[in-house]
């Protein structure tokens, strides 16, 4: 299976196309630290921002005062005369509308809420002002706790709703027929509050040429185009009028997918002012007022038979959403994901969820790497290894008794998730078999001699990536993705550019879809330029978030240098004076039966010997513009089974990750050395989830972990290199059968570590069902088991 | 995240940084490799009206061995220990602690004497001296006094410093040949701060132990006649005769009620003594 | 202002700067070196990460003026180093970044690891290389290239430096005197931004303490003494460590201050506070807020008290109950941990100062206030979290 790949162009594995280890064409810059993020550009003129916020959690604002000599370099909400507030709605039925105020207004409903916008030559001068403002609030009860929110009586976010719910899903079939089943398991699991947390934060700078009468806004976004639609909404501007131009940016992981009231505050500012502006985001900031993600909470029963047949779920799920529904992905996108991917790869006969999306005085959420897969598997998971416990059976066992099989697919599950193609079976037991699970049982029953516990964890998820306009139309948020667009030009001298709407923020794309292109037009890796990430330049997109690019943007530009090349097999064949059907293209040159002329010959006739040409050449010329959409818009489904073994110590409850294995079917990988990094990354991600990161918050709503000495980032000893192996089931339906990768990673480890953890501890009767398993949550639990054995005096 | 202005001093000299400190209007702050001042700063959670910047002061980088007693300048940097440009006078056990110190940039220009006057409880100096036995020169315009590290915490962040003085030197006594070292720290992640540190100096030869639990939100804890937490005596064999139970109690009597906490305390405690005995 | 004078990347710089000018923003916003990184601003996740004098430092926390001749390496200044290159070509091998934002304060720290390390451990790099956070590669590619970088170097017989290259002690950047002729500096005023006005707090609204703590003792007192000192709410104030009035007090509004101080972070509360009394069950309550502008941080406290006649009217037992809340920048680090336990002890130091103060021992109250440091007895929890806040900065040893 390995190395399978339907390639229609039959090239084998050539060293730069379809399936190479190209090192990556971006890496040069970055390392000499010339990279470009917004916080570099310098533009004559430029003034610093920084924002009063609000200290509080919920509050009226009674007054903002503003020393008199700064009066003309602060900005209220008063001053944003016409400027409408962010609104993400969502075509589902029942859904709540908020409002988001670009500065906060009569009230506030979150810690770090934008209240005034202070400008001066620098940032320390800035925060000097912002300082010197002061805000007379009323404080206001907080709605800090999701599940206390729902219940009647709750302060309200948005007293004009009624209650706190954004949003109620649900799928229901009849799970009657599960209600007998002899084992019934039932749980609350819940994962913690995290901030992204990408080492480089947000960032903007806004700046107005009158000669082009054009906003330019510079902020590192994950979707340019995406923000220049919110922006025109909120601005009431012609979306001619804006350009957004995302340069190089530190890592996104979905904080950059969203349309900051920052941007649309300097946005307002430089037209006021008409000097450039610009505000970075400092960590502070990041870690108070940002978007935050993955608080869920989950009430489940899983139903089996003594064999770990599942009979069916039934659950409840609560999703913490925050304050506002962010844009564009609103704030229900998490919690009706939970209701349709719950039942993960796994095939039962029973199903009902329902979730709430619940509006908090917190920050809003957004979807981080993984979105809601995250909680779900780890939720799905850990209940499976309950229902093996109880059923006195291996974990894996239990699991390959309800997996979708190979010989299924494509396989539509209970929700009516397509799954494209895969073995889910055999990466869990390849996984199973690497980390030698039955070496585990024979050293868990001697005991080690430094009085840790053992244990070992699996979990496995499928991925669905790059789904299109069939899902997203349904959820009716603001961006629904339809043809992914391409531009590929052939340069006068021979060179390759490709435009995408898409944006490369550490993923490789420069790379990656280079060598799409020599796949395609065998145009050297080194000659191929790839534009991206600026509204003027590139072709509309949805931008990079799902993991579609490699799917979407990768189709799309397969698409163009298949029309491009179409378009020089016919200049080709002109100027080799035979028929267009005789010629190939093939290693950058169009080939006739008598001979050949190369794309660079080509170009060079096109643009500076026009001459040469026959009169009736394809006026089309050498660059092209064309859409992509896969076969099926339902998505590719990759998957991984992940397994690891843990010691934890009893006395201290720190978890070290022994031994960790990934077994991984993402289809055809285009760049392998890419896709082991995305993983080895989402891999970090989810072992913060799973152990360290956590934004709590207290009863006033005030967020405790502010900095990183508490938000605890997993550093070079808390990640393990990982075991990799690769199954590449291609997609049927994709160009070269690629499936989207680059979330998958971030998925699985906290259900497999968790699992591995409560493995440990079994024996002592303790079970983790929280995120993150932090020392003193195990220690706890120990000391409670302990207590409760303890006979009673 | 920018500081508040601050009016920076950078003095010839320790009289003139102690005239700078009494003549400065407003809040002075002394700074010797603001590693954990900087920071602050930033985060505007400190705004001094002025910073008197002591690490040029050749004074406090000077490093002797005189008599009995290692003399450490205030502005010795743990890198300075950690690469040994400080003699050893306690066979490895302060250059262990100081590679252990954060990260190697900060250690770089993080000092000793800083360290000792933040006077936080969860650094590791703070314990470490303590449990060497340590002596501190404190200076002031009225001349020079000597405090032993066990008695100049008072609590968290406070210290027997008063205003107008300044930590000048760390006095180290030479090791015995027949003490033994142990010294564990808990931390949730490399170079995090410390949760729990037990420190313990042990020499079974002339029957004495001094046992240092730090990192406990306040003062450390010092038992200088460490006789109980070991059955009573102590001998070759401490490592079996410790007592968590003692160890447990000296923690609730100070104050430690949640029982986690004082079972973490107690387990790094009996790791560093069985360190001292491997 | 005032003026320094570095060597940047072997070139001779001489700048203006503000003594709160980090060494990262001169590198960035005034030299235009912008591979120079900020990712935290508080010395943890090593993204600005450079050599000072040959040694890596972190340059978001250490300010320029307090390198004044020193000599400064970034990333700019590595483009033809040996090591560096070495290192590049391996970081690039091994996909050793992605988003490339972490990647030159990686380089740098690799690059003196790879110097310092005698082997190729890679426990020992991953040890050496933890005070650098990368949010892509999960370290994998970073280690492997480090490893590879060190082995091949060791092959070679280049042997390793364990001090890095520095032979004199002191902070990495001080001492380098001669580029001042004299010591001490102008000094420039700092420009003072009073708050445009320090608003007592309108209301003062009921609220809900997040954290409530309880006390008793008994004096031997009648009741109506007792009672009687409660509505004297100086007297009371008095035994609040650190509190202060303004004005005259009435019962429905009494303005002051507290003023707390932990370690270097100091808070001044001002506000207000209403007492409220009800004689017939001998019982009542302070209720207080105060804002301190600075940290916009709000605290509130109330002091519920209850008096029981004891031995014919002889003598009382008060019973105290204590609450607070604080929010604003000073509660957002940290979580609440031993509060209690160190709250507990100062409604002891209060209750000690009342029984005192009903004691007839005038004097000693307000003393005896002042032994707790200034640490007030509301700003139990203030002192908690701001320790904490300063504990998690700087509980590694780092010096102040």
């Amino acid at each position: 299976m390995r190395n399978e790949r339907d390639l229609s162009s039959a090239a084998p594995a050539s060293k730069q196309g379809v399936g190479a280890r190209v090192p990556r064409k971006e890496d040069d810059r970055l390392m000499r630290g010339r990279g470009q993020f917004v916080g570099d550009i310098r533009l004559a003129g430029l003034q610093d921002v920084a924002f009063v916020r609000s200290p509080l959690a919920h509050a009226r604002i009674r007054a903002i005062h503003i020393p008199e000599r700064y009066r003309d370099v602060v900005f209220t909400s008063a001053d944003l005369v016409g400027i409408k507030p962010i609104r993400a709605i969502t075509g589902l039925a029942g859904f709540k509308p908020s409002d988001q105020p670009i500065l906060a207004t009569d009230k506030i409903r979150q810690v770090g809420e934008l209240v005034a916008m202070c400008v001066a030559p620098t940032r320390a001068e800035a925060e000097d002002i912002a300082a010197s403002v002061t805000l007379d609030l009323e404080e206001l009860p907080a709605v800090y706790d999701m599940l206390k929110a729902r219940e009647p009586g709750s302060p309200l976010v948005h007293e004009h709703w009624g209650d706190n719910v954004f949003l109620e899903s649900f799928f229901e079939l009849d799970i009657s027929s599960a209600l007998d089943a002899p084992i019934k398991v039932t749980r609350e699991i819940s994962t913690a509050r995290q901030c992204m947390s990408p080492l480089e934060g947000r960032g903007v700078i806004a700046t107005f040429d009158h000669r082009l009468d054009q906003l330019t806004l510079y902020t590192g976004s994950q979707m340019p185009h995406i923000v220049r639609n919110g922006l025109s909404d909120c601005l009431e501007m012609d979306q001619g009028q804006i350009r957004i131009v995302s340069p190089d940016v530190g890592g996104g992981f979905g904080h950059k997918g969203i349309l900051l009231p920052e941007e649309v505050c300097l946005s307002w500012l430089t037209m006021k002012r008409g000097f450039p502006v610009r505000w970075i985001e400092d960590r502070r900031e990041h870690l108070v007022a940002a978007a935050n993600c993955r608080e869920h909470h989950y009430k489940i029963t899983v139903y089996a038979d003594h064999d770990g047949t599942l009979r069916g779920i039934d659950c409840e799920a609560t999703v913490d959403s925050g304050a506002y529904s962010s844009y564009p992905f609103s704030a229900c996108l998490e919690a009706a994901q939970v209701v349709s991917i719950l039942p993960g790869p796994y095939q039962m006969p029973a199903y009902r969820c329902r979730t709430y999306s619940v509006a908090t005085n917190k920050c809003p959420i957004l979807p981080y790497r993984g979105v809601a897969r995250t909680g779900v598997c780890f939720a799905l998971e850990l209940m499976l290894d309950l229902v093996a416990a109880e059923a006195g059976l291996e974990p894996g066992v239990v699991r390959l008794r309800n997996l979708v099989r190979p010989e299924q697919m494509p396989f539509d599950n209970i929700t009516k998730k397509h799954f494209d193609s895969g073995d889910y079976p055999e990466a869990l037991r390849r996984a199973v078999a690497q980390i030698d699970i039955d070496g585990i049982r024979a050293r868990q029953r001697k005991g080690e001699k430094d009085g840790r516990l053992i244990g070992v964890g699996l979990s496995i998820y499928c991925e669905q990536a790059a789904h299109g306009t069939s899902v997203y139309s349904g959820w009716g948020i603001p961006m629904v993705p339809g043809h992914e667009q391409a531009t590929a030009r052939l340069t006068p001298d021979g060179g390759l550019e490709l435009k995408v709407g898409v944006h490369s923020h550490g993923q490789g794309l420069e790379t990656t879809l280079s060598q799409v292109a020599f796949e395609m037009l065998g145009v050297d890796v080194a000659k191929v330029r790839v534009v991206h990430g600026d509204t003027a330049m590139t072709p509309y997109s949805t931008g990079t978030w799902g993991s579609r690019c490699m799917v979407m943007a990768g189709g799309a530009v397969a698409t163009a240098c298949h029309e491009l090349g179409e378009r020089a097999k016919k200049i080709g064949a002109k100027l080799l004076q035979v028929d267009e059907a005789s010629v190939v293209l093939v290693d950058g040159e169009i080939r006739g039966p008598n001979g050949s002329v190369t794309l660079k010959e080509i170009a060079h006739t096109w643009y500076r010997r026009p001459q040469d040409l026959p009169g009736d050449v394809d006026p089309g010329g050498l660059e092209a513009t064309s859409g992509y959409k896969p076969q099926r818009d339902s998505g590719t489904f990759s998957y991984a089974a992940h397994a690891v073994t843990v010691a934890v110590d009893p006395d201290l409850g720190d978890v070290e990750i022994l031994d960790y294995v990934i077994v991984e079917d993402g289809g055809v990988l285009v760049n392998p050395m890419i896709v082991d990094g995305q993983i080895y990354g989402g891999l970090a991600q989810g072992i913060g989830t799973a152990l360290y990161e956590e934004m709590p918050f207290d009863r006033a709503g005030q967020p405790l972990n502010t900095t990183l000495a508490d938000y605890l980032l997993p550093g070079p000893t808390e990640v393990p290199a990982p075991w990799l192996d690769h199954m590449e089931t291609p997609s049927p339906y994709t160009k070269f059968g690629v499936k989207g990768i680059g979330e998958g990673g971030a998925i699985a480890p906290p259900a497999a570590i968790g699992n591995a953890v409560n493995d440990a501890l079994r024996s002592l009767g303790v079970e983790m069902l929280q995120s993150p398993i932090t020392p003193r949550r195990v220690l706890q639990g120990i000391l409670a088991a302990r207590d409760a054995e303890r006979p009673a005096a | 995240m920018k500081p508040a202005p601050f009016a920076y001093e950078r003095p010839r000299d320790i009289a003139s940084a102690l005239a700078a400190m009494a003549s400065s209007d407003g809040v002075v702050k002394i700074m010797a490799g603001g590693q954990s001042l900087g920071p602050m700063l930033n985060l505007r959670l400190v705004a001094p009206d002025t910073i008197v910047d002591i690490t040029g002061l050749a004074e406090l980088k000077h490093v002797e061995v005189a008599g009995n007693e290692l003399v450490i300048g205030a502005c010795v940097t743990h890198a300075d220990i950690e690469d040994g440009r400080v003699p050893d006078v306690t066979r490895g056990a302060m250059q262990r602690v100081a590679s252990a110190i954060a990260y190697r940039a900060v250690r770089n220009r993080g000092t000793v004497g800083g360290s000792l006057s933040h006077a936080d409880p969860s650094a590791d100096w703070v314990s470490t001296f303590a449990a060497l036995g340590a002596t501190l020169s404190l200076r002031s315009a009225k001349g020079v006094r000597l405090i032993a590290m066990k008695d100049f915490m008072l609590g968290a962040l406070e210290s027997m410093l008063q205003p107008g003085e300044m930590l000048e030197a760390v006095r180290v006594p030479v090791m015995s040949a027949s003490a033994r070292w142990g010294y564990v720290k808990s931390c949730r992640k490399t170079g995090e701060f410390a949760h729990a540190i037990g420190a313990v100096l042990i020499d079974p030869e002339a029957g004495r132990a001094r046992v240092v639990i730090g990192a406990v939100e306040a003062a450390p804890i010092i038992v200088e006649n460490a006789e109980e937490l070991f059955g009573g005596r102590i001998a070759g064999d401490f490592k079996t005769r410790f007592d968590a139970r003692v160890a447990d109690s000296l923690l609730a009597k100070a104050g430690m009620s949640d029982a986690a906490d004082r079972h973490i305390h107690v387990t790094i405690l009996r790791r560093a003594v069985a360190e001292a005995a491997a | 202002m005032n003026s320094v004078e570095l060597t940047v990347n072997t070139r001779a710089v001489k700048k203006d700067i503000e003594p709160r000018t980090s060494l990262a923003d001169l590198m960035r916003d005034m030299l235009d070196l912008t591979g120079t990184h900020l990712g935290c601003e508080h010395g943890v996740c090593g993204a600005c990460t450079i050599l000072v004098d040959g040694v890596p430092t972190r340059s978001c926390i250490t300010y320029a003026v307090a390198c004044d001749g020193a000599d400064v390496t970034t990333i700019e200044g590595l483009d033809d180093d040996e090591i560096a290159d070495e290192l590049r070509a391996a970081f690039t091998r091994e996909h050793a970044l992605q988003c490339g934002y972490c990647t030159p304060g990686m380089l740098v720290s690799a690059r003196d690891l790879v110097k310092r390390l005698p082997d190729a451990d890679e426990q020992q790099i991953r040890i050496g290389m933890s005070g650098n956070l990368c949010r892509c590669t999960g370290y994998v590619g970073i280690v492997r290239a480090v490893q590879s970088v060190i082995s091949e170097r060791r092959a070679r017989d280049i042997a390793p430096e364990p001090d890095g290259g520095r032979k004199v002690l002191g902070p990495a950047g001080s001492g380098h005197a001669t580029c001042v002729s004299s010591q001490k500096l102008a000094v420039a005023k700092p420009v003072v931004h009073a708050p445009s006005e320090a608003v007592a707090p309108l209301d003062i609204p009921d609220f809900t303490p997040s954290t409530t703590l309880e006390q008793q003792f008994t004096v031997a007192h009648p009741s109506a003494k007792v009672f009687a000192l409660f509505d004297d709410i100086a007297a009371v104030a008095s035994c609040l460590p650190g509190a202060t009035l303004v004005g005259t007090p009435k019962p429905e509004r009494v303005e002051g201050a507290i003023r707390v101080k932990i370690g270097p972070i100091s808070a001044n509360f001002n506000g207000a506070a209403r007492v409220e009394r009800d004689e017939a069950n001998l019982s009542g309550r302070i209720l207080g807020v105060g804002n301190d502008q600075r940290s916009r941080s709000t605290t509130q406290g109330e002091i519920r008290y209850r008096l029981v006649p004891l031995d014919k009217g002889a003598a009382t037992r008060v019973e105290l109950t204590i609450g607070y809340s604080l929010t604003g920048v000073l509660a957002q680090v940290g979580r609440s941990g031993l509060v209690r336990d160190l709250a507990a002890r100062l409604v002891a130091e209060f209750a000690g100062n009342l029984d005192r103060r009903l004691s007839g021992d005038v004097r000693s109250a307000p003393s005896a206030a002042a032994d707790l440091n200034g640490v007030s007895l509301i700003l139990g929890l203030l002192r908690e979290r701001a320790m904490h806040v300063v504990r998690r900065l700087t509980g590694r040893g780092g010096s102040a």
